[in-house]
């Protein structure tokens, strides 16, 4: 029972607060509803036992890509009244492509049949929950019979980063820069020099 | 299926570019003045990776956790990719020499987006399918934006952005379609899964899923109706990288369409029949006829790709080995007459105003520059597809298994296209030998340009001769059956 | 903690049901930690004033009380009968949001923390990522205090903050790879047990080759709770008080409550993650005799006497500098230390399954 009541207050919440997310006045608010959605989503995963999936969920959306729109968002200064006019004139073209997606989704829906024993697949865990952590099966999962798709993932995102570094970087001209190097192999003897001046000679 | 260790010998090419790429990148970074060796470097590495895919017995190989597949196809695919990724690092190289901008990355990204053409070449699952189609395109939509300071190429790249997102959610959603009311995304479980499903056929969901599929991987091959980025783009982009956008991917992009259509969905093949009928006519007309009024050249050239990629698509509607050895075929020649008019649209360049574009800008060509005004009418009326050349042998083979599956509509409306298509492109001819010269281009003195240009319009004359034509025919034959079989 | 539950129950005499009793003792377990770390920071604020003190050739607090022992709480209540100013542009709701979600956040994160073997209010299979999360969110209290003061000022250091934050906690993410390599468990209690015996009867990585990585830990944690040489966010000279400048009376007293309960926490982490925790420094049979709290307790308190000392003695990095830290040398330095512990492992089999 206690998890039911659990259930359905994170999962109120994040419905709430996702709502919320596209209807505040505010974008600030915006994101503030949308961490609130991230974290009513992790309670949701540690019900599930997916306790590993909940952290990083926390750690990478919350901690970093919400802090990252926060960031942005913030300093903007994105004027919405005139953003919402737009809505204003696509409302009824968006209502119908939405009702159309919709009515396509019921149909496709209604041909769906479960294949025999899915029922008993979905709700026990492979391997068995109580013999590996599910940080251990997800391991083993990633990096035995998806390493192909999990190293490709990682050029993916290598070029994304080449991408937004070609397309942005700027070498700009006249920058003083700091090289700690330098300054560290500075010594004594490249500063200053020591010279014995007779009195009434100079140097 | 749960093997420890995969068998990595059937992917040494694409895990030596994948690490090739990183050397590069690190030489790179940290040597100073470094683009000649990184540009070279890339094109070496490149056909070191041709040869690891030559190297491959062709014998159908699973790996991976059965993501991946090396066969006669793949094998033959990746050797187009390959040889048009290489050309396109030379082109480019010898075109920053000239437009300056010169920066390492290029070669790079030029490398890494190969190698997800070749991941899409061999896909054997959604999964993959996908990964591959992401890592080809994110680097072409960087490629295409290069030219940073250009409202064109920006636009360019913004534009083939957005829409590739669009059409990769597209194709998302086929697939988790498919997933859903088959089961698996693994191609050969998905085939089995539907060969199984007996009379009443496959689920309507999964259906809808293939033909999502199927207007994501259209939008890559550029076949009408998801066409409208690729003449912006071909436009927009610097030349060597159009050169690249318009044969490379859509080699990849075509291998993976056939595998698709071939292996998963193969007893589909009345579903996906019409729709693909459907963008292939309407794809060879709108090549033939918007190109008439286009005076930029390679807008010209985006038409023409439109119109080429409709006749590819002829093959697949047979549905046999024989309609698949004419696509692969088509892609072959198709590869290497872009590749040779690309080469020579690079030449047209002059001392003040740079690169030019304009067709108006090649009159009396043929009295300035002789021999780059025959290149020019080879790869033309080869393109156009005039009898002893090249590009009338393409047509040939595809249209002669249409005709053999008895689609004579099909095969009537493709000659028609090809005819008002002979217009647009003789019309070239017409102004570079009839009209008043114009200023003179700078001569070109680039070696590997002018190697290239010969050598791709010697193979255009000379695919007659069955000493040259028949390794292609001959490869293309046992790879088609191959995978046609299954 | 069923046994403190049992003799509740034998207290009250009665059985209250199962969820409840839950309830009941979880709410319990809760009290018996965050109160003494709330007291912990009142006397560890006048441990750090009585360490610049030192470093000053001063006295520092000690009128109030035996040596000043109570200076904390005459600030405490001093500060508690003040007026809350709320600025007239402020978003009201947000500006008192901030700071009690930077307290919220610094006490959190002792949900986690063992204090002897099965010690724990929850002894969670992946308390490494959790300490991990809970770390990182530390920078929300300080960017809504920032925006919602409606101040140049604030909003400048809210922004230093948040980018100083994301930085550090790429390089503390590596460091903890590699510790979570090395014990093979996400478990806050395997990590501990695991530092048994690291090297030569020694207790804790910190004398293992994880030593570099402690170093890099020991900085971010600078870092990750704004503390010299990594003020950036409030740094007084240059944007007068940063993320706090709106702030007075009690909801100033929580941002210090938040910040110093997470320097307790980071320190509490360092002795967790290197120093063996709970466990004696050296493997030898009479020093378990002194109990597992006693330990763990003199570390934290040895590394928080390291922040106090690196607070008076480092001057404050320029912002520059402060990202060239982060990004250029302990990124590459965990990176290339995260390859070099999982060859390690790999190569002589040391690899926990």
């Amino acid at each position: 029972m206690v998890t039911a009541i659990t259930f359905y207050i994170f999962a109120t919440i994040l419905v709430g607060s996702a709502i919320m997310v596209v209807f505040s006045k505010n974008p600030v608010h915006s994101v503030l509803f949308l961490i609130l959605a991230f974290f009513n989503a992790a309670g949701l995963f540690v019900l599930l036992g997916a306790e590993f999936v909940a952290m990083i969920l926390v750690i990478v959306y919350v901690g970093a890509v919400a802090v990252m729109f926060l960031f942005v968002v913030m300093m903007l200064d994105i004027n919405f009244t005139e953003l919402r006019k737009g809505v204003q004139d696509y409302l009824p073209i968006g209502l119908l492509i939405g009702f159309i997606l919709l009515a396509e989704m019921v149909i496709i829906a209604g041909g769906w049949t479960m294949t025999d024993g899915i029922a008993t697949a979905m709700t026990t865990a492979t391997p068995p929950a109580s013999e590996v952590t599910n940080t251990d099966a997800i391991g083993r999962v990633l990096y035995t019979d998806y390493i192909f798709l999990f190293q490709l993932a990682g050029l993916i995102l290598l070029v994304a980063m080449i991408g937004a570094i070609v397309l942005t970087h700027r070498k700009r001209d006249g920058v003083k820069k700091q090289n700690i190097g330098d300054q560290v192999r500075r010594r004594r003897s490249d500063a200053y020099e020591a010279v014995d001046v007779k009195p009434g000679s100079g140097i | 299926m749960n093997e420890i260790f995969p068998n990595l010998a059937v992917a040494y090419g694409e895990i030596f570019l994948g690490i090739g790429a990183m050397a590069l990148l690190m030489i790179g970074v940290f040597k100073k003045d470094s683009v000649n060796l990184v540009s070279w470097l890339s094109a070496i590495f490149l056909v070191v990776a041709l040869f690891l895919t030559v190297a491959g017995t062709g014998d159908v190989t699973y790996t991976f956790n059965n993501m991946f597949v090396a066969d006669k196809f793949t094998n033959f695919m990746k050797i187009l990719v390959l040889v048009a990724a290489t050309l396109a690092v030379i082109m480019s190289r010898e075109f920053f020499r000239l437009e300056g901008d010169d920066r390492f990355e290029f070669p790079v990204l030029m490398v890494l987006s190969t190698l997800g053409m070749m991941v899409m070449v061999s896909a054997n699952d959604l999964m993959t399918l996908y990964m591959g189609i992401e890592l080809q395109s994110l680097a072409l939509y960087v490629l295409a934006a290069f030219k940073r300071d250009s409202e064109r190429s920006t636009e360019a790249g913004l534009k083939y952005f957005v829409l590739g997102a669009l059409s990769s959610g597209i194709l998302l959603y086929g697939c988790s379609l498919v997933y859903g009311f088959i089961g698996s995304t693994n191609f050969s479980a998905i085939s089995m899964a539907v060969s199984n499903m007996g009379e009443g056929g496959a689920p309507v969901g999964a259906i809808v899923g293939l033909v999502f599929v199927l207007a994501g991987l259209a939008f890559k091959v550029s076949a009408v109706p998801f066409h409208m980025w690729t003449p912006d783009v071909y436009e927009g982009s610097q030349t060597p990288v159009t050169a690249f956008f318009a044969v490379a991917p859509k080699v990849a992009a075509l291998a993976l369409l056939s595998r698709t259509l071939y292996v998963p969905f193969g007893e589909m093949s009345a579903s996906w029949g019409q729709v693909v009928i459907f963008m292939s006519v309407a794809s060879m007309i709108l090549g033939s006829f918007a190109a008439i009024m286009q005076s930029n050249i390679k807008r010209l050239m985006a038409y023409s790709s439109i119109g080429h990629v409709g006749f590819a698509l002829l093959g697949l509607i047979a549905g046999n080995a024989e309609g698949l050895r004419g696509v692969m075929i088509y892609m072959a020649i198709y590869l290497v007459m872009n590749v040779g008019m690309f080469v020579c649209i690079m030449c047209m360049r002059r001392k003040e105003e740079g690169m030019v574009e304009d067709i108006k800008e090649l009159s009396g060509l043929g009295r300035n520059h002789p021999a780059l005004a025959l290149a020019i009418s080879i790869f033309m009326f080869s393109l156009a597809g005039v009898p002893p050349l090249a590009g009338f042998f393409a047509k040939w083979y595809v249209i002669i298994p249409i005709v053999n599956a008895g689609y004579f509509t099909l095969a009537t409306i493709a000659v028609l296209a090809s005819v008002v298509g002979a217009y647009y492109y003789i019309r070239i001819v017409k102004i570079m030998y009839f009209d008043e010269p114009v200023e003179e281009f700078v001569a070109q003195k680039s070696f590997p340009m002018k190697i290239i240009a010969t050598l791709s319009a010697v193979l255009v004359l000379a695919f007659i001769v069955p000493q040259i034509s028949s390794p292609v025919l001959d490869g293309a034959t046992a790879a088609a059956q191959g995978l046609s079989q299954k | 903690m069923g046994k403190y539950l049992d003799i509740f129950v034998g207290w009250f005499g009665y059985r209250l049901d199962d969820w409840a009793l839950l309830t009941f003792g979880t709410i319990l377990n809760i009290l018996v930690v965050v109160l003494p770390v709330l007291l912990a920071v009142a006397m560890i604020v006048w441990v750090d004033r009585k360490v610049w003190a030192a470093i000053h050739l001063r006295k520092g607090p000690n009128i109030v009380g035996p040596f000043g022992l109570l200076q904390s709480f005459a600030d405490g209540l001093k500060v508690f009968l003040k007026e809350t100013i709320i600025p007239a542009g402020a978003n009201k709701f947000l500006f008192l949001l901030a700071p009690a979600l930077s307290l919220i956040f610094g006490l959190v994160g002792w949900a986690v923390i063992p204090f002897g073997e099965g010690v724990v209010i929850s002894d969670l299979n992946v308390g490494i990522l959790y300490l991990f999360a809970v770390s990182s969110l530390a920078v929300y209290g300080i960017i809504i205090a920032g925006w919602a003061s409606n101040s140049r000022y604030a909003f400048l250091g809210a922004m230093r903050s948040a980018a100083q934050m994301v930085s550090y906690e790429v390089s503390i993410g590596f460091v903890l790879v590699c510790v979570l390599m090395c014990v093979g468990s996400l478990n806050l209690t395997d990590v501990v047990l695991a530092q048994k015996n690291v090297l030569f009867g020694v207790n804790g990585y910190f004398f293992s080759g994880l030593f570099p990585m402690f170093i890099i830990f020991f900085i971010s944690a600078l870092a990750e709770t704004n503390r010299t040489p990594f003020d950036l966010p409030e740094a007084e000279e240059e944007i007068v008080a940063g993320f706090q400048i709106e702030y007075s009376s009690m909801s100033m007293a929580l941002f210090y409550l938040g910040e110093y309960a997470n320097i307790i926490l980071m320190c509490g982490m360092m002795s967790i993650l290197f120093f063996g925790g709970w466990l004696p420094p050296f493997d030898w049979e009479p020093l378990y005799a002194v109990p597992g709290v006693i330990w763990l307790f003199t570390k934290m308190f040895f590394f928080f006497f390291c922040f106090a000392w690196v607070k008076m003695t480092v001057p404050r990095y320029r912002y520059d500098q402060l990202m060239r830290l982060g990004w250029k040398v302990f990124l590459p330095i965990s990176l290339v230390w995260v390859v070099l512990t999982s060859g390690y492992l790999v190569f002589f089999g040391r690899l926990a399954s």
